[in-house]
């Protein structure tokens, strides 16, 4: 397995759920996973608010002095969901092995300017609209956690009116409810609406020169 | 009889007791943390709270600089500080939700509930944009033992993020 193979090179995995339903709903993935990587719970989908993120699985890169070096992707590291996804795992596996053996020296590790324009938020012309979702959500997580489930709903809502792009805070919400009676939709519905464009964001690794690990210009 | 005349007081007593109090009181949800704060019977729209449920609640102090936690203070404007403060008695009362918008930071609130939530200010949810360091946060696993990304320096982090739903 991939940590294994790099664990020695000062290279750690954490993987976060993004689970309402905490060790409940995740604890029975992780267990079966057995992970030897530091595998946490986000009940609050902290890390979601945190890095702007906006589905599942994001991975992002962080350098041995806690600096981002490549922001949030689509983070498939293997092919189960392929079907869905029409995406390879294997560039992106490569490209985190060449990373944990060359560190800054990669060619994945993206210079200053291009981590400003990609942490660029997408709703980028309504922050105070994402900052407004992020405190319904977790009002409506913090009203769900008290058994106030059918009044969480107007603000699970709420949330994803204001975030339209984040699918976190639509399918945890349809998750916790029957979405159809509740939220009049499903998520097979939601991607049928997308209408052929991408669910996830395309991966944007380098073109390289064939064979070898240079990029090619 | 009597018993019965004795049990309908407790609990007629008790239903009372419980409605003033909820119409009195109210949940503030800040930084995460839920505190049980008193509010000003009848109040406005506004959530006016006392200087000890500020305290309490938000950690923030009202100083002659301005509002204040630890090194971070937010002076209050001059022409505008009956907005803000209210001296009762020996009560001084602090409406927060205007200081929320004062610094910019969203508020959301469930009427039925009587819960206030203030979320992130923009200036601390997109700091790391400009600074690029990867927000740090802390969180339990399985164990309920609790890790913080920042435990990781001086290593390469892979953080992934997944879910069962």
């Amino acid at each position: 397995m991939l940590y294994q193979e790099l664990k020695a090179k000062n290279f750690e995995i954490i993987s976060v759920a993004q689970d309402t339903g905490g060790a409940k709903d995740a604890g029975p993935w992780i267990t079966a996973a057995k992970p030897e990587y530091t595998a946490l719970v986000d009940e609050q989908q902290i890390v979601t608010r945190k890095y702007g993120m906006v589905n599942v699985p994001t991975a992002v890169w962080i350098d041995e002095q806690g600096r981002i070096v490549r922001p949030n992707e689509v983070a498939f590291i293997d092919d189960r969901f392929k079907s869905f996804t029409n995406m390879e795992s294997a560039p992106y596996i490569d490209a985190i092995r060449d990373w944990a053996t060359k560190g800054a020296k990669s060619v994945y590790v993206l210079s200053e300017a291009e981590l400003k324009a990609r942490l660029k938020p997408q709703s980028d012309d309504r922050p105070n609209d994402r900052l407004k979702a992020d405190a319904e959500f977790a009002l409506a997580e913090y009203l769900y956690k008290r058994g106030k489930g059918v009044d969480a709903i107007p603000h699970f809502k709420e949330a994803q009116r204001l975030d339209p792009d984040n699918w976190n805070y639509k399918r945890q919400a349809w998750a916790l409810s029957d979405a159809e009676r509740d939220y009049g939709t499903s998520f097979g519905k939601e991607v049928k609406k997308l209408n052929g464009k991408p669910y996830y964001a395309p991966r944007k690794l380098p073109e390289l020169k064939k064979g070898t690990n240079e990029p090619r210009n | 009889m009597r018993k019965y005349f004795l049990i309908l007081t407790i609990v007629t007593t008790f239903v009372m007791t419980a409605q003033a109090a909820d119409q009195n009181t109210r949940t503030i949800v800040y930084d995460g943390i839920a505190t049980e704060v008193t509010v000003v019977p009848n109040s406005s729209a506004d959530l006016w709270i006392t200087t000890n449920d500020l305290a309490r609640a938000t950690r923030f102090a009202i100083k002659p600089q301005g509002v204040c936690r630890d090194e971070l203070c937010f002076p209050l404007p001059h022409n505008r500080k009956a907005e803000f403060i209210s001296k009762q008695g020996a009560t001084t009362w602090f409406n927060l939700s205007e200081f929320a918008k004062l610094i910019r930071q969203p508020v959301v609130t469930d009427q039925k509930n009587g819960v206030w939530y203030f979320g992130a200010r923009a200036a601390e949810q997109s700091g790391y944009l400009a600074s690029l360091e990867a927000p740090n946060f802390t969180l339990p696993d399985l164990n309920g033992k609790l890790h913080s990304l920042a435990d990781f320096r001086g290593q390469k982090v892979l953080l992934v993020t997944w879910a069962s739903w």
